[in-house]
């Protein structure tokens, strides 16, 4: 990755995204019991947790992909309540990166990314693919615009996913395990792309797996378990010298394995 | 070197042409085709004494005949034989070997079928040609021949097999229709095929022929029915009604969020019916004062005509009204909130009640209350019982509420579906037309039966319909929906460009299927008093001209449904290759 492109504007310094003793019920069970976080504007938060900690059940909570029965969430200065405006407004200034990349096999990677922009943001069709085709080049893989998700390899696809998410000029951006789904000579060209974005000054809130990549590009590192942070810290430390009994275990359990 | 040595000779001898084959192991070769299993020894055996039987049996039959195809089956085994033993084969002696004998008991098999197809061909060929008669006027029972087919009958009741009771005047407009449908139908293939070549034109000539075939029921209709010019030009409770209807539909979509509006749609949908309804009338009395399309009574039409229209007006309405009800199954809507139901529930109860019981009919319009002081008129206890019916308005309530969470679209569209497929479609037609009455005003002529035929056939197709879409849209993954929300697609634009492309896709062959189904069965209408294909030919078999000639005309019905449903067939094969569901 060579050329930064600018970040979203600098809007105010302050927090984008700030939740508040968040709960989560999926029926009887409570995935998320209570969950605090503020975010400010630039900052790179990694969520890390054991499997079924409700890592995903928090940052899907943060554009609606999951709904909160408890608590507050304020994102960009919107709270996410049932009105639907409320909703759409705050999904369009938030990007998110699944972990199977969900594109749109039908589609041509170009369309993959011009699709939102045309109908959500009501560009004209030259005007979004100029902006795709640049961020396709961005993320290194411009000549592969007019092929179907299909013919692309996975680490390919996840650039596209994130192409596609950030053409649609986010300020925040989630990722949930971008690379789990990737083949160990894929996982770096992912990375790269999500490293070259942390400096470019996005908002982002990761789950990840890769510690290295948290060591690195986190300000701030999130434990999770059980459906509630239980260490929040920076990554010196966090890794160092982990301050709660469960984060030990979890980093023994992974330097272990 | 030595690498260079290995794989020269590692490569498969080839052998000289002409040569006793070295591949051919006698033992292996009864291994492979008789003794290789107890199984295989069976089936050859029983094989073989089948075809002998049959191959002797024929000799005494029919000598000539037999010797010839057992003649041309023994050369052509003696000649894969030798082709393959010395190596031999030319490209006719492969495809041989290959497709009929590359094994004994397939040679057998084709020596078994030759001769069966010879049976059935010959006695086919003495009924159907050698002995049968094509002159029309030979085919009534006096002077009809009695060993072969009398097809003049095909001729001679051509009008009622294809047009039915419909007036000879009319034929040109039958055809004039024909031409338009056959007409968007190229338009249709043309399209589809250029446009998957990316020429820009292609896309245009089919979106052109999408918007025909959204249109060809009206078209069908202006054709078929005509139009009949009433006064006034502007019926205001029609043109108001509709308005109002429009604009209801669109309050609760929107109620619903599932779309949003702005001042451009909304004028757009209150626009929509003042608009279609003026341009209907306007094409009414220009094609009244020109004469055009004069009107004809429908319940005339019949025969192949019938049995096209029910195709089409049945396929392509209940198409949009399957995937409406599959998506109202399937819709996750914020359901009416039971301190909305039960205040409603109880004054309609309350209401019922008092009516039904002590009550007179204090301020409601008679039509709603005659008779129902049902409790007065009581002569027994189980009308006693009966006078409480609207004790069942709350069960009801609870019953919704508690089952589909007062979620109104999921509630009907289930109850919809579930209802229709549970009843066998000749009920529903019967239903219809002995039913549609009731609901009708007392002053309105009547619906005329092929519309409560059309009707009662559409309402069970979409739900047959409904019940395949809902399948396809269960295929596509969660992910897709997840992705299409987090860009912040609205849902209308989710379903139109994400989820029912691929669910159309996955559903074109089971589509396919359901089309020709329709197509098949609506063949049922004979039995309700359609004069369809099925009817006319029953009309025609009870003609004294024509008095018992079934035979043929089954014989042409099946080759006439056989080839629609294998156009059908091939047609929806040549859409997949295209959406390139294979390749994906
Ligand atoms: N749709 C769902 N229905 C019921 N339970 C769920 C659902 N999604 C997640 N859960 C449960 O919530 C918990 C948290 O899940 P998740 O957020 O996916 O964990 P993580 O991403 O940390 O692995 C898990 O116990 C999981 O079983
Ligand atoms: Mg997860």
């Amino acid at each position: 990755m060579t050329a930064i492109m600018d970040g979203p504007e600098a809007t105010k310094v302050s927090d984008v995204i700030v939740c508040r003793d968040v709960h989560k019920w999926y029926g009887d069970f409570e995935a998320l019991k209570g969950v605090d976080l503020t975010v400010e504007a630039g900052e790179v938060v990694v969520i890390l947790g054991p499997s079924g900690s409700g890592k995903s059940t928090f940052i899907r909570c943060m554009n609606r992909l999951e709904e909160h029965q408890e608590g507050r969430i304020i994102i960009d200065g919107i709270e996410l309540t049932h009105d639907v405006r409320n909703i759409s407004e705050i999904r369009r200034e938030v990007g998110m990166v699944f972990q199977q990349f969900n594109l749109f096999p039908h589609l041509t990677v170009l369309d993959n990314i011009t699709l939102a922009p045309i109908n959500v943001r009501k560009w004209s069709r030259d005007r979004a693919e100029e902006l795709a085709m640049k961020w396709l080049t961005r993320v290194g893989i411009p000549e592969q615009a007019d092929k179907y998700p299909g013919q692309l390899s996975g680490g390919q696809q996840q650039r596209v996913a994130i192409a596609r998410a950030l053409t649609m000029q986010p300020k925040i951006l989630l990722f949930d395990e971008p690379t789990s789904a990737l083949d160990p000579e894929m996982i770096s060209e992912v990375l790269d792309v999500m490293r070259d974005l942390a400096k470019a000054g996005y908002t982002i809130v990761a789950v990840t797996h890769e510690m290295g990549f948290a060591r690195e590009v986190a300000q701030r590192i999130i434990f999770m378990d059980g459906g509630q942070i239980v260490e929040i810290n920076s990554p010196e430390n966090f890794f160092n010298n982990p301050t709660h009994e469960r984060t030990k275990l979890f980093l023994s359990q992974i330097l272990n394995h | 070197m030595a690498s260079v040595t290995t794989t020269t000779s590692s490569k498969p001898p080839v052998q000289q042409r002409g040569t006793f084959s070295k591949k051919f192991n006698l033992n292996y070769f009864l291994q492979d085709n008789i003794s290789g299993s107890r199984g295989l020894l069976i089936w050859v055996s029983i094989l073989a004494i089948v075809t002998v039987g049959l191959l002797v049996q024929q000799f005494n039959n029919a000598p000539g005949r037999t010797w010839v195809i057992f003649g041309v089956w023994a050369v052509a085994v003696l000649g894969t034989v030798v082709g393959e033993l010395f190596t031999l084969h030319i490209g006719a002696t492969r495809w041989l070997k290959e497709n009929m004998f590359n094994n004994v008991s397939n040679s057998l098999m084709t020596l078994f079928l030759g001769l069966f197809v010879a049976i059935i061909g010959s006695g086919l060929w003495s009924w159907g040609v050698a002995n049968a008669t094509f002159d029309p006027a030979l085919t009534h029972p006096d002077v009809r021949t009695f060993d072969g087919a009398s097809w003049g009958v095909l001729w001679g009741a051509r009008k009622l097999l294809l047009t039915g009771l419909l007036e000879p005047e009319h034929n040109g407009r039958v055809i004039q229709w024909t031409l338009t449908i056959l007409g968007l139908w190229a338009l249709s293939f043309i399209g589809t095929r250029e446009s998957t070549r990316e020429t820009g034109w292609g896309t245009w000539v089919r979106r052109i022929a999408n918007v025909g075939w959204v249109l060809s029921p009206f078209i069908s209709y202006i054709f078929l029915a005509g139009l009949e010019y009433t006064e006034p030009f502007i019926d205001t409770r029609r043109f108001i009604l509709g308005t109002v209807l429009v604009v209801a539909v669109m309050a609760i979509l929107w109620f619903f969020k599932v779309i949003q509006l702005n001042p451009m749609t909304t004028a757009m949908w209150v626009l929509a019916w003042p608009a279609a309804y003026l341009l209907w009338r306007g094409i009414t009395l220009v094609s009244h004062n020109a004469e055009i399309f004069t009107p004809i009574d429908v319940d005339r039409w019949g025969g192949l005509l019938l049995t096209v229209i029910f195709a089409i007006f049945v396929n392509i309405l209940s198409f949009p009204i399957g995937i409406l009800l599959a998506l109202g199954r399937r819709a996750d809507v914020q359901g009416i909130p039971y301190w909305i139901l039960w205040p409603i529930a109880i004054a309609l109860t309350a209401w019922g009640l008092y009516t039904s019981t002590f009550g007179n009919c204090i301020g409601t319009p008679s039509f709603l209350c005659e008779n129902v002081n049902l409790w007065a008129t009581s002569r027994n206890t189980v009308e006693q019982i009966i006078a409480f019916w609207p004790l069942l308005i709350p069960l009801a309530t609870w019953a919704f509420l508690r089952s589909f969470d007062g979620n109104f679209l999921q509630a009907f569209s289930v109850l919809f579906i579930e209802i229709i497929r549970g009843v066998p479609l000749i009920t529903l037609l019967f239903m219809a037309i002995i039913m549609a009455p009731f609901f009708l005003p007392e002053d309105s002529q009547g619906l005329s039966n092929f519309w409560a035929v059309i009707v009662g056939y559409t309402i069970f197709s979409s739900s047959y319909m409904a019940e395949l879409v809902r399948g396809g849209l269960q295929a596509i993954p969660k992910g897709q929906y997840e992705a299409a929300d987090s860009l912040g697609i609205n849902t209308l634009q989710k379903y139109r460009f994400i989820i029912l492309p691929q669910a159309l896709r996955i559903l074109i062959p089971p589509l396919a299927g359901a089309v020709i189904g329709t197509f098949k069965s609506s063949s049922l209408v004979a039995l309700v008093g359609m004069i369809d294909l099925v009817g006319s030919t029953k009309a025609i078999i009870a003609n004294s001209q024509w008095l018992g000639l079934r035979t043929e005309l089954y014989v042409f019905m099946f080759v006439l449904y056989f080839l629609v449903s294998s156009i059908v067939s091939w047609y929806s094969r040549r859409l997949e290759d295209q959406a390139g569901l294979g390749v994906r």
